[in-house]
């Protein structure tokens, strides 16, 4: 009985075991075939069977493993499993399209991915092992993936200068400055432009107050004949208005255009034009043209732009350095005009405008043409008839100017600007979402579009903000969000702050009488000096190497272009010949290459055979024809040669002919290896090429009056 | 999503500028490096305005023609743009490149082509791979 008890027991306890043990072994199955169910596992096994059907298996697979793979830098805090699944990431032989992601091999790029990871640049979790872990925000991770169309703002945490890689980074800083976004935040590497919005200090002597009512509310429209809005100030594409839009009530705009007409600092002196010249001039119908000719040839639109109507269509055309013109014969006091165009910084001691030598004559033509072509006689037909402002106006008017933020951007006596008026955004492309407030809006969650909202419509994301509206082409705006990624403060890894590149800073500081007439005329708005100046025009550090001392002179007494395509736009200033010598000698003696040795130029050595030689190099075995004219014929890319003997010097030539990119960065002329005496043949030649003075250069200035300034990269060429 | 958000660059199809060609970084690198360079000859219209091509003879190939330019293998195109035309039997107003721009800049050079070539470039095809894509 016992023992059939015990059986009994047994076999209950038996049947228990049994089950016991089955669901131990399938509980302890679970995790193995988890494991091996793995996301990454996946990937890896996808891989093998992809390298199979490559001809180059063995390759692909040398270094494989069926384990996770990391890449490591400790320095940098880089632990980054990305290649876990993007295994073939350095084969070169899988860049194309058709391999399939995540198998494909990364671009060639400047810098090696063994070296740096994959989340320095791409941002992500690099020790996730799973692909939304890896690539999109989720509740325990906060950093996604950066779009690629934003990547270049990784280039610009370490790189603080310009890259030639990343143009969208480029112009996103170069936003940041001209929009003058320093003014109320605080910006990593972006300096304070020196010239900001106007100076207002003296404001209420050129123009009205009707007027800056006017362009409070909206600043700068064209219009066309009927009234209807044919541009909004600026080109879609090219530059935005710097001032942007502050939605003021009416109430405001009352007040702060009557404190704005209160200031009047030192009243003009008007110009007293010669009675004969006006006598001579003031009757005469063909007054306005020749103002426009002045007008043209003194190339104002290098600087500034207009509206023209050409074939029933309105555009801008112009540069962006100084203010749009197209209708500032009805904005400013004639008065003002004048003795604004006479001595520009008798009014703005720093204005960046050029001081020209006028004569009556041209000042008085110039200034009719502009009262009488540059003008909107509707400009202010919405504005409201605006009296003397009251005490209580003038009052609001001051506290709207400090609350705004005026003060940012314009200079008024007694009103310091405030720097930290917006918040700090030196880390902000750095920001976990955790981090950004979004408010009532309905914009995606990320960083991202955080940005664009807040700059396409601050209110929206923060009702009480202060910041104005800025419209901005989809371009720009993509640049500028860029560039506010690029900023993500100090970085926390003590190896990657070793890493960061600083920005290069030119130094150039001229002093005695060159230093005079270069101030007058502003050189460095447009021209380059040792790093220092402009884009607009070429780079002059090393001109006094490159061009004879008498074509200087006269080149700067009257400009003409080298290059068929490029638009001329250095203005005629009417410089004395005293101020024309001063800079060629400066150019002559200190802005000189150390490449170009004049010493090693043996001039007498060029023999007829050895002109005859460089000829024969020039047309037949060079063929620079292609690019260069030689008198009448000859390609448009590279300057006209045809006077490249009064030009150039024969040391310039031959250490051109040698390494061109050496002598100027980033120029298009083709480096060849040529022989030295090759060299010295096409010096030869090309010194033979000589123009007597006159003839391209009157034809040019009597029908100078090309309008169209295209975008044109002078300074690269 | 915006395909555009995960292009590195884009370009307006030359032919038909409704289009938008999406660009890869190699493909990006390669339009900067053609505005700088090439597109002086090898274009109808550049930044600078009117086209020098038609002062060559013979007329270069503009550089999304890819009834021409499709037939060329990118070991060709990586030569002449190297070595210049003299070196392949061609013009010698194609000048060398090799010593301005690096072996990479050249290979970006024509990864833009091929993107923007009409009719549009189709690289040789790898044998017996069932992984092609989409």
């Amino acid at each position: 009985m016992q023992a059939e008890a015990m059986g009994k027991i047994s076999r209950r306890l038996r049947l228990t075991l049994a089950v016991a043990s089955i669901s131990f072994v399938i509980a302890l199955a679970i995790s193995p075939v988890k494991d091996m169910l793995r996301e990454w596992k996946r990937y890896k096994r996808d891989y093998v069977s992809f390298a199979q059907t490559r001809p180059d298996t063995k390759r692909l697979l040398a270094n494989y493993s069926p384990d996770i793979d990391q890449i490591w830098i400790p320095e940098m805090g880089v632990v980054d499993r990305c290649t876990t699944c993007h295994q073939g990431i350095t084969q070169p032989s899988l860049p194309d399209q058709s391999v399939p992601q995540p198998f494909r091999a990364h671009p060639p790029i400047p810098h090696r991915v063994r070296e740096w990871g994959c989340t320095v640049c791409h941002r992500g979790q690099g020790a996730a092992t799973e692909v939304a872990e890896a690539h999109e925000t989720t509740l325990a991770w906060e950093q996604p993936l950066l779009p690629v169309r934003y990547i270049q703002a990784s280039c610009g945490t370490c790189h603080r200068g310009d890259l030639p890689e990343t143009p969208q980074l480029n112009r996103g800083r170069q936003l940041l400055g001209t929009l003058n976004c320093v003014g109320c935040h605080h910006l990593q590497g972006i300096e304070r432009s020196e010239m900001l919005g106007p100076d207002l200090t003296n404001i209420g002597i050129k123009v009205s107050r009707q007027w800056i009512y006017k362009w409070l509310k909206e600043p700068r429209t064209v219009t066309d004949s009927s009234g209807n809005v044919t541009l909004n100030g600026y080109d879609s594409e090219g530059t935005p208005p710097r001032m942007p839009q502050f939605r003021l009530t009416e109430l405001e705009l009352r007040a702060l255009s009557g404190y704005l007409s209160t200031l009047q600092g030192n009243p003009v002196q008007a110009v007293h034009f010669d009675p004969r010249v006006v006598a001579a001039w003031s009757k005469r119908p063909d007054l306005v043209d020749q103002g426009e000719l002045r007008f043209r040839q003194m190339f104002c639109s290098t600087c500034h732009s207009f509206a023209v109507t050409r074939a029933g269509e309105t555009e801008m055309i112009g540069g962006d350095i100084g203010p749009e013109l197209t209708k500032v014969g009805s904005k400013v006091n004639p008065d003002w005009l004048a003795a604004w165009l006479r001595d520009p910084q008798s009014y703005l001691p720093h204005s960046r405008m050029p001081r020209y030598q006028w004569t009556d004559e041209d000042l008085y033509q110039v200034t009719q043409y502009i009262a009488a072509k540059l003008n909107d006689a509707d400009l202010l037909s919405g504005v409201p008839q605006l009296g003397a402002p009251t005490q209580a106006e003038i009052q609001l008017g001051r506290r709207l100017f400090v609350d705004k933020g005026c003060a940012s951007c314009h200079l008024v006596e007694g009103i310091a600007p405030q720097h930290d008026l917006g918040p700090d955004l030196s880390a902000e492309g750095g920001k976990d979402l955790s981090q950004l407030e979004f408010g009532q809006s309905k914009v995606p969650r990320n960083l991202i579009t955080y940005i664009q909202t807040k700059i396409t419509d601050p209110t929206s994301v923060n009702p009480s903000a202060r910041m104005p509206f800025y419209r901005l082409a989809p371009a720009d705006l993509d640049a500028l969000t860029t560039a506010l990624l690029s900023m993500t403060g100090t970085p926390a890894a003590s190896g990657l702050q070793k890493l960061i590149v600083p920005r290069t800073e030119g130094s150039f500081r001229p002093a005695g009488e060159f230093n005079r007439v270069y101030e007058r005329y502003k050189c460095s708005e447009c021209h380059q000096f040792n790093g220092v100046g402009g884009t607009l025009a070429p780079d002059l550090s090393y001109e006094g190497s490159r061009a004879q001392r008498q074509w200087l002179i006269s080149f700067l007494k009257n400009p003409q272009t080298l290059r068929p395509t490029l638009v001329l736009r250095m203005p005629q200033f009417n410089m004395t010949d005293q101020e024309a010598a001063i800079l060629a000698d400066y150019l002559g003696v200190v802005l000189n290459s150390p490449l170009v040795d004049p010493s090693k130029i043996d001039a007498k050595s060029f023999s007829p055979e050895k002109v005859a030689l460089g000829k024969q190099l020039y047309e037949v075995k060079y063929q620079c024809q292609s690019c260069h004219t030689i008198g009448s014929s000859g390609g448009y890319v590279g300057p006209n040669l045809s006077n490249a003997g009064n030009w150039l010097t024969p040391a310039w030539i031959a250490a051109w002919l040698r390494n061109a990119q050496a002598l100027v960065p980033g120029t298009i002329e083709p480096r060849r290896s040529l022989p030295e005496d090759e060299i010295q043949a096409l010096t030869a030649y090309l010194v033979t090429l000589r123009q007597s003075g006159k003839s391209p250069t009157k034809a040019r200035v009597r029908n100078g009056t090309s309008f169209r300034a295209g975008s044109e990269s002078g300074g690269q060429q | 999503m915006d395909p555009q958000r995960n292009a590195y660059g884009s370009e307006a199809d030359w032919n038909d500028a409704q289009r938008v060609v999406l660009l890869n970084y190699q493909q990006a690198q390669g339009k900067r490096i053609f505005y700088a360079q090439c597109v002086w000859c090898h274009a109808d219209s550049t930044p600078a305005g009117p086209s020098n091509r038609s002062n060559l003879k013979p007329i270069p190939a503009v550089m999304n023609d890819g009834t021409v330019l499709n037939a060329e293998s990118d070991e060709y195109l990586q030569n002449i743009i190297t070595l210049g035309g003299s070196a392949v039997s061609k013009s010698a107003m194609m000048p060398p490149y090799g010593q301005t721009l690096t072996q990479d800049e050249i290979r970006e050079v024509i990864a833009y082509t091929r993107a923007i070539a009409q009719p549009p470039y189709q690289p040789p095809a790898h044998p017996g791979s069932k992984y092609t894509a989409k």
